[in-house]
């Protein structure tokens, strides 16, 4: 059948050599945000009105009423909308039907937003929300997720009827069955935090009524159709009333995913109902105190192996506090509780997951997604039962890691595509793991050195049977440049300035540099969200099928110009020529051809990613499409007079398909160690006794500087390609976050001879920790 | 109250008030939109301007300070194609992502080389110690600054 | 855009005598750099009627060498410090100590007189100031005293200036010389552009064998950044060695009493305090020409 997607995808999975693809080609925005031109949400302001939120300061609490009367007496304050005021269903919940845009009867954390104030200028703004005054019936409130889980007396959603939010579960085999085989078992109880995404640009979202004939918000959001049915709910219009654009973002990390939709319905609620453009910005202290963060986990597991070095058996409890609203918790719990076992053969296997309510900031969606916890948990459980068995831990790692053929922890076999156990055999060696791993760790002065190895998989795509999908419009102008349209957005990954011109530039053989990439936008085909390392892996599947397209209709086209088969065309850096000869057309020539021979030079890219059936209630079936896999070795040295630990290298190997910019590739990779080793070092949330964040700012929430950073080798890349996918590329966003907790901590386990089971690493836990005092 | 000051080259006189930030006169009166705005108290970077040539955070500079004083923003060193080097060396070493910091980053690093051109690795780090960036791990960035340097040293002779 | 700053009268004196009336009105208050003060504004710490513009009155600037000192304006920039071939010759560790505050952003307008003037316990010149005995010019209209840096401290910011008195500069003996190491080490919770948790200055002097002087100061493990004269004391007249250092900095516990605070818990500022205080000994026993190895 003539241009079906499995073909094209399968034509060019083939191709033996590259004009673009497997290139670092310059980003097409780079200039422009050197030069300080690109514009983001605040760069589009030009007169708007401004809104202010108000925001709970009760943990839980009913509202009993809100007096907006000293705020509207302020000169500049036009309007306070609450709960009351929403015109269309004042419910966002992503998973769950379970939270408001407005807080309607109860505040369920600090934070929670009551109330938005809108004003002429940005000093009345914060004048009248100063002045608006929310009287709370305040209501016994809980922190512990364990203690969530125990009481029905407190209910933080009464009609949920318990503090739990969901449940996950995957069952393999007979893990009772499974232990009395095992020779040694290693159970322990880890625990890690919350960790803010600190974008550089807050969330933002200006919304303008009346452009041609819809209500149109810039937004900094991660999936415009998101952002759209949001919006549409909110007001009850129908979604073609909408129309999102996401300009450049100032990074996202799945923070502005989830809240980037709620950003955008305050801002189009107020613009609603006031008729005029109105422009909401968070602080940095309302963008910590207010969006959604990584979970915070509570895990129980317990794993065995026998001598001979295979495991048998795995049971692991995870809990997820997921704050006030569950928000995306159902699909962060499903990702970890699919992957925790880690990238192994594990014949037997009882995982199960809780998303449990509690009165704080909600858990969200943050690189990683549920895994970074989960492979801290199963790879620091490695690292211990290779100890018991007096096996060093990448040996003991390679005798279980997945290979092809070999199924998964929820029974999927993975039939290709499976290159971890060469990645982690090949960076062990660059590393020269061996020689360091008996040499540090024996250390005994004051600077002690370890080295640490962690491995993780991350499922691509969205998990089980959600759908996913890839769509994009493309079309060649008449001078034959060419222009594509895409829902992905630029989160500054680089997926449309990158990989999806350079996938579109190798198709059709010409320069990057003459396709331009429209993204972000509603008025693209819905291409699903710009999370989940999809980008490249299924977001540019839309161009590449559209593109493809396009290319065997001009091959046909050519081939009747030259007079030459099929088989003999080339389309080289905008210049068709038949193989063997000196036969030629310019590409501008060659289109030129086809607008007067009616031949379309524009097309549709739709592909419907294939996935198989998960049973939610057994706990077994098809979690992913394929798996990207990593593995990463972190060498440390740990002050033992301040406990500060300095991670000094970090060398990473990915199993991610065909990497189609290594430059790219590299940006994402640093990015994610700077953010998993400021994870694991130093990022931390305090919260006080009424859930209280204690530290909604950049002094006292630190990240790394430059001067804290390790050096990130050279990737090793193997290039195991997923077969439905451009050139066989699979995710890369993520990953390097997932492993870097456990590298870390395997590190500094080997270096001190401490294990430490729960997170931040803090120079302080580790100092008190030696000294006994912990 | 006015205030006058050069901005990128230009006399310009604003009416500002006593507790206006220069980040917002930049930005909300004067269209300096390459200026970021990250966290409002000194504390990322994004907002970084060059006062009298030194790098600066403009949302802590109330505008009456600077008062007969010269702000320069990046675009101004692209129009005199001062920045050329770095701006060839970020693209090129792929320094940039979102780009939020960018700007910032490109002036913090100008005035460093204008008087470090023959920095080490650990003293482009050290300059630029109060510029976050949340997206590249700084990595490609220090290359670029780095690079740069020596673009520069090469052009000007080595001097 | 993000914070409502009070209203206030923004006023630049041309002159000193005019800055001081000026700061006769009630709710006056000085700015330079202004980057404490902005932020303490935009957060609701402080609401002033009126700012009075200091940062470029010729009496309050320049660094210049008064012979066995060096005179530091109030209103002098930290980046200047840390650039004084002047101070980096006669007293190492100030601008060691200024390198390591915030970020070069933060130094190329803050001053010195800014830090010591908000007196937080956390102050990173204190440390430095204390061990080198400087010494604070205090001027009010018609007025003048000079106190020892330490006593300008008197509490969690909480300063010794009067209503209508200024800093006009700060004294720093020239105390570099044969014999005399000076160090400074920090810690925060990353490696740069962050606060104290603790910091430690130390200043040494060796003759032949024996320390004759040693000076600790450090900050934000008392309501104001403090000497410590039971190491000091354990200091004095013994030998130059590592084991003395070790144990003597164990003496600090007696001068510290750190709070649990948002940052850091007070039992990590103790094991804190006694490490950097050995190890900032340790550099400053080394740069006085003493091998000493741990």
């Amino acid at each position: 059948m003539p241009e079906d997607p499995y073909s094209l995808i399968e034509r060019w999975m083939k191709a033996r050599s590259f004009l673009v693809i497997g290139k670092s080609v310059t980003r097409a925005d780079a200039i422009e945000k050197i030069l300080g031109r690109a514009k983001y949400v605040e760069d589009f302001l030009d007169g708007a009105l401004f809104a202010k939120m108000v925001l709970s300061t009760e943990p839980h609490a009913r509202i009993l009423g809100i007096d907006d009367s000293a705020a509207l007496r302020i000169k500049g304050v036009r309007r306070v909308i609450t709960a009351r005021d929403v015109p269309g269903i004042n419910e966002v919940g992503y998973a769950l039907p379970d939270q408001p845009l407005l807080a309607d009867k109860k505040v369920r954390y600090i934070g929670d937003t009551v109330a938005l104030v809108v004003a002429d200028d940005f000093e009345a703004a914060l004048r009248g929300a100063e002045e608006v005054d929310v009287k709370y019936e305040p209501l016994p409130h809980i922190l512990d997720p364990l203690e969530a889980m125990e009481r029905t007396d407190v209910l933080i959603h009464e009609e949920n009827g318990s503090n739990i939010a969901f449940r996950t579960k995957v069952r393999k085999g007979d893990v009772e069955e499974g232990f009395s085989k095992a020779d040694v078992v290693v159970e322990n109880e880890y625990r890690t935090h919350r960790q803010d995404h600190i974008y550089l640009e807050t969330e933002a979202a200006l919304a303008v009524p009346g452009l041609d004939g819809r209500l149109t918000v810039i937004t900094a959001a991660q999936h415009p159709h998101l952002a759209q049915k949001i919006v549409a709910k909110v007001l009850g219009v129908n979604w073609s009333d909408i129309k999102i654009i996401v300009p450049y973002l100032g990074g996202g990390f799945g923070g502005k995913d989830d809240e980037g939709p709620l950003v955008a319905a305050k801002a189009a609620l107020a613009a609603y109902l006031t008729g005029k453009p109105v422009f909401l910005e968070y602080t940095r202290e309302e963008s910590i105190l207010v969006h959604p963060k990584r979970e915070s986990t509570i895990i129980k597991y317990k794993s065995g192996a026998t001598n001979d070095g295979k495991l048998v058996a795995a049971e692991i409890t995870i809990i997820h506090d997921t704050g006030a609203y569950a928000n995306r918790g159902p699909f962060i719990l499903w990702r970890a509780t699919v992957h925790a076992t880690g990238p192994y053969k594990v014949p037997n296997v009882k995982v199960d997951g809780y998303a449990v309510y509690t009165n704080k900031v909600p858990q969200g969606s943050y690189r990683g997604f549920g895994n970074p916890s989960a492979q801290f948990a199963a790879e620091s459980q490695m690292d211990l039962l290779a100890e018991k068995l007096g096996m060093d831990p990448v040996e003991f790692r390679l005798k279980n890691l997945l290979r092809p053929g070999d199924d998964t922890a929820t029974g999927q076999v993975l039939e290709d595509s499976v290159g971890i156990a060469e990645a982690l055999e090949k960076l062990a060696k660059v590393a020269d793991w061996k020689r360091k791993r008996e040499t540090y760790g024996k250390d005994t002065g004051r600077f002690r050195r370890g080295i640490g190895v962690a491995v993780a998989w991350h499922g691509i795509s969205t998990s089980r049977g959600v759908p996913d999908w890839s769509n994009a419009y493309l079309k060649v102008e008449r001078d034959g440049s060419v222009t594509v349209h895409t829902g992905i957005v630029e989160i500054g990954q680089g997926s449309p300035n990158s990989s999806h011109r350079q996938i579109v530039a190798e198709v059709l053989g010409i320069p990057p540099e003459k396709v331009k990439v429209v993204y972000g936008t509603t008025d693209a085909p819905d291409t699903g969200a710009t999370h989940a390392s999809r980008g490249t892996t299924v977001g540019a599947i839309g161009p590449f099928i559209a593109a493809a397209k396009v290319r065997e209709r001009l091959e046909r086209l050519a081939s009747e110009l030259l007079h030459a088969p099929v088989e003999q065309i080339e389309f080289v850096n905008g210049i068709i020529k038949v193989r063997g000869t000196d036969k030629q057309i310019t590409w501008e020539k060659l289109i030129d051809e086809a607008y007067k021979r009616g031949v379309e030079v524009s097309a549709t890219g739709y592909f419907f990613l294939p996935k198989g059936k998960f049973d939610d209630e057994k706990g077994r079936g098809f979690a992913y499409p394929a798996y990207s896999f990593i593995a990463m070795i972190a060498e440390v040295e740990v002050d033992t007079w301040t406990g500060v630990t300095r991670v000094t290298r970090v060398w990473p190997a990915l199993a991610a398909g065909k990497i189609i910019n290594p430059q790219q590739v590299e940006g994402q990779i640093e990015g994610a160690v700077a953010q998993g080793m400021g994870y694991v070092l130093m990022e931390q949330f305090v919260f006080d006794e009424r859930g209280r964040i204690l530290n909604p700012n950049l002094t006292d929430y630190v990240i790394p500087t430059a001067l804290d950073m390790p050096q990130v080798m050279k990737p090793v890349y193997v290039e195991d390609l997923f077969k439905y996918s451009p050139f066989g590329a699979k995710g890369v966003g993520e990953m390097a976050l997932i492993p870097a907790p456990a590298a870390i901590a395997n590190a500094v386990a080997h270096a001190l001879g401490i294990r430490f089971t729960q997170l931040p690493l803090t120079p302080e836990r580790i100092l008190l920790t030696l000294r006994g005092e912990k | 109250m006015k205030v006058r000051f050069k901005l990128n080259g230009k006399w310009v006189e604003v009416d500002a008030k006593p507790n206006e930030i220069l980040l917002d006169t930049l930005r909300l009166k004067l269209g300096a939109r390459s200026v970021k705005r990250g966290c409002e108290t000194a504390e990322c970077g994004a907002c970084t301007v060059l006062l009298d040539g030194k790098p600066v955070y403009s949302c802590t500079i109330l505008t009456p300070m600077v008062e007969g004083r010269e702000v320069i923003t990046v675009d101004y060193l692209a129009e005199t194609g001062e920045i050329q080097p770095l701006m060839e060396a970020f693209a090129e070493h792929g320094a940039v992502q979102c780009g939020f910091c960018t700007p910032g980053f490109i002036l913090t690093a100008y005035a460093f080389l204008k008087q470090n051109p023959r920095p080490s690795e650990w003293e482009v780090r050290k300059a630029v110690e109060g510029n976050l960036c949340r997206c590249t791990g700084y990595q490609k960035i220090i290359e670029a600054i780095l690079d740069a340097a020596e673009r520069m040293r090469k052009s000007n002779g080595n001097k | 855009m993000y914070y409502l700053l009070p209203d206030f009268r923004f006023v630049k004196p041309e002159t000193l005598r005019e800055a001081f009336r000026e700061l006769e009105t009630e709710g006056a208050a000085p700015i330079a750099g202004g980057t404490d003060l902005v932020i303490d504004m935009k957060v609701g710490r402080r609401k002033p009627d009126k700012l009075v513009y200091i940062a470029h009155l010729p009496e309050l600037n320049g660094i210049r060498d008064a012979g066995d000192s060096i005179v530091i304006g109030a209103v002098t920039k930290l980046q200047s410090i840390v650039d004084s071939e002047l101070l980096r010759k006669h007293a190492p560790v100030l601008p060691e100590a200024v390198n390591e505050m915030a970020s070069w952003q933060i130094r190329n307008i803050a001053t010195i007189g800014g830090n010591l003037g908000n007196a937080s316990p956390a102050a990173d010149t204190a440390p430095p100031l204390y061990v080198l005995n400087a010494k604070v010019v205090i001027k009010g209209l018609g007025t003048e005293r000079v106190m020892p840096v330490r006593e300008f401290f008197v509490g969690p910011k909480k300063n010794a200036l009067r209503k209508g008195e200024l800093i006009q500069a700060i004294i720093v003996p020239k105390v570099a010389g044969e014999g005399v190491g000076m160090s400074y080490v920090k810690i925060g919770r990353r490696q740069a552009f962050t606060l104290s948790i603790v910091s430690v200055a130390t200043l040494v002097k060796v003759e032949g064998n024996e320390i004759v002087d040693a000076r600790v100061a450090l900050n934000a493990v008392a309501p104001t950044p403090v000497r410590a004269p039971h190491v000091e004391e354990a200091l004095k007249g013994s030998k130059a060695t590592a084991e003395v250092v070790m144990k003597a900095a164990e003496e600090v516990l007696k001068d510290i009493s750190p709070i649990s605070d948002v940052r850091a818990s007070k039992e990590y500022r103790r094991l804190l305090s006694v490490a950097l205080t050995r190890e900032s000994l340790l550099t400053s026993l080394r740069r006085a020409g003493v091998k000493v190895e741990v």
